[in-house]
């Protein structure tokens, strides 16, 4: 008698006999014509070939090691590669060969939730990754004709964002400061107010909420830096909307200037599928860097601060991938959160005023502010958004109209009132106006707010409610608000969502329950 | 090594002069470098560097190199050369080499492209096609 497991055993390798036997006969009549070079030099991540007379621009290379590399520097008779992969196993004399492709890497959904490199290959060791397709890194960003204006908000759940900096979907906004002034903290807390909305949604809490997928691209980080951001959105419930694509600083440079372009194949899936996505590019600087030492070894001429004259167009092709399209051209969108850091305040160095440049405004963070007290450490007067307010609910633009000339009124008056102790009550008003706002838009980290609770806050603060409240109490008076809120008044909560608007209903409501709310805080 | 654009100018203006009927000439090329070495130029060692390996890349341009896994008869080799020159035109220097390593079948190169139809190839294929 056969043993079933001996039979199910030959079962199996006759199957895999045969499937050997069918790719043998497929393969017998062919002969393969391919371009070959040799390499020449190689040497920092970076390959020398002479021949391959037929190669394209940003074509893949196979060397026959088995490592991949890419073409980028096509010269009259040699081609400079980066190399993909192990660089040490590529030597002088080995043939190399085209391919015909660009570089490809994975997309869908089944990359949510997981933590990859630049080549979409899974570091999170939860094991292999069933991508439903590939799309390749380089690629030509919508036109005009494809693309929609930006009408839809991303509620980043930081007040002094949402009210005086909005971000739509499809707007590329730049997150710039010093270091360690809380730039990745704001694009952290953006994702995890995604998250916290997606589930929302899901659960059926949030009415027509289009959800948005994130995409945390850390270029150059420490590699602890991508562990925390990892911990904070697991910790989080982030993780299930969120991918991670990490070139950290042991990475070679190839990796490090690939991984953005990645990350934005990545996003453009969403938006073609009708879908949102929302890319962070933490940061620009290190891949300006990264693509300086590429450029540097392929011996490509320099120019200002030893950057290559495409430093600019970099950039540039890379953020304009961010846009919201038609619903003929898919309907999503892909917004961008650019970090940039800068050195001592310096706004005006080379990367920092191209990437300025290129998107539509930036959250400028200052070291003063941070250290003040004042976090997230927003400086309104250099911030801006060029695009956002159209995406505001109408809502937070009845409540947050003013509050950035306020707000920018009062750094005026407070630097003035410094010489003098006499003022007039209409400055005093201001004065005090002012620093309740500065009070209210402190916010801890990863402690995001809906959108209909900014809304109930700031019109409390609009109408006078805080006015008798000690500046040194306001953040203790909002924290109580919003419990008494969510707690006693849902409806409220409720009805601000549904009418994304504030009537004159709503008003009578809101201020009935604001002095309801007074009469019991102390 | 670095090569200025002077030093590439000048053997690139070399090569150019190495030909007669869009063909190599041996005797030019020697006719050249006697000349370059008597006057001595600027640079003219960096020059003749470039020189020589821009004529090198020029040779293999017009060399198929025919790798078999056994000795080729004769009626095959000069069926593959007419083939090729119908190709690559007249000019083109053909060599035959066996190379066991091919375990079977033939590789032909003529500058950068290659045909080939090995067994090794094969095997390689396949192993990376499962």
């Amino acid at each position: 008698m056969i043993n079933p497991q001996a039979r199910n055993l030959r079962q199996t390798m006759s199957t895999i006999l045969e499937e050997i036997e069918t790719q043998i006969a497929g393969l017998k009549t062919s002969t393969s014509k391919s371009n070959v070079g040799v390499v020449r030099d190689t040497g920092d991540g970076v390959a020398r070939i002479e021949g391959l007379s037929d190669v394209m621009l940003n074509e893949m290379i196979e060397f026959s090691s088995g490592v991949y590399g890419l073409a980028l520097n096509l010269e009259e008779t040699e081609v400079g590669a980066i190399l993909l992969g192990d660089t040490t196993l590529v030597k002088e004399g080995d043939e190399a060969r085209t391919t015909g492709k660009l570089l490809q890497v994975p997309v869908g959904k089944a990359l949510l939730g997981r933590v990859v490199n630049t080549l979409g290959e899974p570091l999170d060791g939860k094991g292999p990754i069933k991508a439903e397709a590939a799309y390749p890194l380089e690629k030509i960003a919508p036109g005009v004709i494809k693309r929609k204006a930006v009408t839809q908000p991303v509620q980043t759940g930081i007040m002094a964002i949402d009210a005086m900096i909005p971000i739509g979907r499809g707007q590329r906004e730049l997150i710039i400061g010093d270091r360690a002034t809380g730039k990745s903290a704001v694009a952290i807390d953006t994702i995890i107010s995604q998250a916290k909305q997606n589930k929302a949604a899901e659960e059926g809490r949030l009415q027509d909420h289009r959800p948005l997928y994130c995409i945390y691209v850390a270029i150059g980080q420490k590699n602890s830096n991508v562990a925390r951001a990892l911990a904070v959105f697991e910790a989080n419930g982030a993780m299930p909307y969120t991918t991670i694509v990490s070139a950290p600083a042991s990475d070679t440079a190839t990796n490090q200037y690939l991984a953005p372009f990645a990350g934005a194949a990545m996003g453009e899936w969403f938006m073609d599928h009708g879908m949102d996505a929302l890319i962070i590019y933490d940061d620009l600087s290190k891949h300006a860097v990264a693509y300086r030492q590429v450029s540097l070894v392929l011996k490509r001429p320099s120019g200002r601060e030893a950057y290559p004259g495409d430093v600019f167009y970099l950039h540039s092709r890379l953020l304009e991938r961010s846009a919201r399209v038609t619903e003929e051209a898919g309907g999503g969108s892909v917004t961008a959160l650019p970090i940039i850091e800068t050195q001592a305040g310096d706004v005006s160095a080379y990367i920092p005023t191209n990437v300025i440049s290129i998107t539509d405004g930036q959250i400028y963070l200052e070291t003063d502010l941070f250290y003040q007290g004042v976090r997230p450490a927003i400086s309104v007067g250099l911030s801006v958004s060029r695009v956002g307010s159209a995406a505001q609910i109408k809502a937070i633009k009845q409540v947050a109209g003013k509050i950035k000339l306020d707000l920018a009124q009062f750094r005026e008056l407070a630097a003035f009132a410094q010489f003098g102790s006499d003022l007039d009550a209409g400055t005093k008003a201001r004065l005090d106006r002012g620093s309740r706002i500065v009070e209210l838009f402190k916010q801890t980290q990863y402690n995001p707010i809906s959108v209909e609770e900014q809304v109930a806050v700031l019109w409390a603060m609009q109408n006078g409610y805080l006015d008798s409240v000690p500046v040194e109490k306001v953040k203790a008076f909002q924290v109580k608000l919003q419990d008494y809120l969510r707690m006693r008044k849902e409806s409220i909560l409720k009805s601000i969502v549904t009418k994304k608007a504030i009537d004159k209903e709503l008003e009578t409501e809101l201020a009935a329950a604001l002095d309801e709310f007074k009469s019991t805080w102390e | 090594m670095k090569i200025n654009k002077e030093i590439r100018q000048q053997s690139r203006g070399l090569l150019r002069s190495s030909f007669t009927d869009g063909q190599l000439d041996a005797g030019r090329v020697t006719g050249l470098v006697r000349s370059l070495i008597e006057k001595k130029p600027r640079n003219y060692i960096q020059v003749l560097d470039a020189y020589k390996r821009l004529l090198r890349l020029e040779v293999e341009k017009r060399t198929a190199t025919i790798e078999s896994a056994t000795e080729l008869s004769q009626e095959t080799g000069t069926e593959i050369v007419a083939n090729l020159i119908q190709k690559y035109g007249v000019s083109l220097d053909t060599r035959f080499i066996v190379n066991q390593e091919l375990l079977g079948g033939m590789r032909i190169r003529v500058g950068s492209d290659v045909w080939d139809s090995s067994v090794r190839n094969r095997l390689q294929r396949l192993q990376q096609q499962l």
